[in-house]
């Protein structure tokens, strides 16, 4: 993805480390993400990748390291300012993590009705507006989330990460069961979203193709740490045992 | 064999420690829960909405309980008070019962099962799908949006429902004194009515308030930090119902010891 990326650091980890219980899961894991910039972190499943996600948002505390938002240390920073802090984030989460007692419209405008306090009315309007992009039809804003496909509900969960245009968007395997067609509309939402609202991105994605289409810059995690950094050009290219290997094993057809 | 005792003292010891943990836990977070109780922003449509659930919707059950309890209670009274029975003994031991002890204790029981594995069951599903994680990403305080409404609902409505109980419990002591046992309904009515004492009615909506505030906090606790997918539900569930249900036992005894002790 080309794209205009500014110098300035949106999100600065360094030397992180997380463990459950003595058992390292993330160690020295430093990067940058800055400013326009995509960040694809890919990896193998149980490598660590959603804790890392879920370090950045404040829901694990780090044993080790920083994690600056914004030049903001947030780790051991009180609850109100990291609360405001991570008011500028879009997240989604692997499941897609949906109320499921309230209605998808509600669910979309969760965060932008309380913080603006809008009627009902108006907070309909806004998910519907959100939801034309996504390939969704109308008539599923006033379901419940039990009452659409698995599909559908990434789609709701991607449309309330990016409802009220956070500038930092973080999304944990967004295309994951999802047929090509709908995974290929969800990869050119999150840039179309990224691109509006001149935001950053940070997706963790099994999908090769995804990841070429997506990001600027790619990381690997892999035994507990960094293990591979560079542009969707150069991964390609890469020698690297493990970036050959899910290359091979995702998308065969990405070396042609 | 002094292995073998070690071994023994040690998984107390352990157990013993998890126990002492487990307590100082719950202390957390209940003086967190009651924290943000008291500060904005409220969320009235979700309070409102857990009244009509834990109230309105226990009406039946906690009604039928306690009627058939009134029933029971007079015929056992009538039976087991051979040599005394009359009008006056029978109500006012159906009276006192209900009133100090049965009313109250049958609601709490009844709610633990039906409201306090619900809160448990609810709150711990949402934890194992992300939906508290995800919460917290979105502005909202998990505590104060999830936890905060059904504990006041709770405190709220319990002592209403023990109050209805109360009403109807004694009205199925009625119902066997009279149909059953030909007692004088006017005689039968007025021991009611003169044996009635406000301490007993007060005793029992203080024991209802918190017996609210022991199933809340104890079905929300169980369900907040639940784990392990859907056998933390199943455990979250049982853990709530059948502590609150011990503690409810336990409490009802050292109310009424401070009251009438």
């Amino acid at each position: 993805m080309k794209r205009n990326i500014n110098k300035k650091i949106v999100i600065e980890v360094n030397n992180l480390r997380k463990s459950f219980n003595g058992n390292i899961v993330l160690k020295d894991i430093n990067f940058k993400l800055f400013e326009g910039e995509s960040l694809a972190i890919i990896g193998a499943s149980g490598s660590g990748k959603s804790v890392l996600l879920k370090n950045i948002i404040g829901l694990l505390t780090p044993d080790n390291g920083s994690i600056e938002i914004n030049k903001t240390n947030i780790v051991n920073l009180p609850r109100v300012q990291k609360e405001n802090l991570l008011q500028d984030l879009g997240i989604t989460f692997q499941h897609g993590a949906l109320f499921d007692s309230l209605k998808n419209w509600e669910n979309i405008v969760f965060k932008v009705k309380n913080r603006e306090k809008l009627s009902n009315k108006n907070a309909e309007i806004l998910a519907l507006s959100i939801i034309k992009n996504l390939g969704l039809e109308p008539k599923i804003l006033n379901l419940y989330p039990s009452e659409i496909s698995g599909g559908m509900q990434k789609r709701i969960a991607i449309a309330r990460a990016i409802c009220g245009n956070p500038k930092i968007l973080l999304f944990d395997e967004p295309t994951s069961g999802l047929d090509p067609v709908t995974g290929s509309l969800i990869d050119k939402l999150i840039i179309t979203a990224v691109k509006t609202v001149g935001g950053s991105a940070i997706t963790i994605t099994h999908d090769m193709s995804s990841v070429c289409r997506i990001a600027d810059k790619v990381i690997l995690i892999d035994n507990q740490t960094i293990g591979w950094s560079g542009t969707p050009k150069q991964m390609l290219k890469s020698k690297n045992s493990k970036i050959q290997e899910f290359i091979k094993s995702t998308n065969p057809n990405l070396f042609k | 064999m002094f292995k073998y005792v070690f071994n023994f003292m040690g998984s107390i010891g352990r157990k013993c420690l998890n126990f002492i943990s487990l307590l100082g836990h719950f202390f957390l977070f209940f003086t967190q829960t009651l924290s943000w109780i008291f500060r904005p922003p409220w969320y009235f449509k979700r309070i409102f909405s857990q009244i009509l659930d834990i109230g309105y919707f226990s009406l039946p059950v906690v009604g039928l309980t306690t009627f058939f309890s009134g029933m029971v209670l007079a015929l056992q009274t009538y039976n087991g008070f051979t040599d005394f029975n009359n009008e006056t003994t029978v109500a006012r031991v159906v009276l006192t019962s209900i009133t100090r002890e049965l009313g109250p204790v049958l609601t709490g029981l009844m709610v633990a099962g039906r409201i306090g594995a619900k809160m448990a069951a609810e709150i711990a599903t949402m934890r194992v799908t992300e939906q508290i994680d995800a919460l917290g990403t979105l502005g909202t305080r998990p505590m104060q949006y999830l936890i905060a409404p059904k504990v006041i609902a709770a405190v709220i409505c319990i002592p209403f429902l023990v109050m209805i109980g109360n009403t109807i419990g004694i009205l199925g002591g009625y119902v066997i004194a009279i149909y059953k046992l030909d007692f004088n309904p006017n005689i039968y009515l007025y021991a009611t009515v003169d044996y009635l004492q406000w301490i007993d009615i007060i005793q029992g909506l203080v024991k209802a308030a918190i017996f609210g505030l022991i199933i809340s906090m104890v079905s929300c606790y169980f369900g907040y930090y639940a784990s392990k997918g859907a056998e933390g539900v199943g455990y979250a569930t049982t853990a709530s119902v059948v502590i609150s249900s011990i503690m409810i036992l336990t409490s009802t005894y050292i109310i009424t010891a401070l009251f009438f002790g």
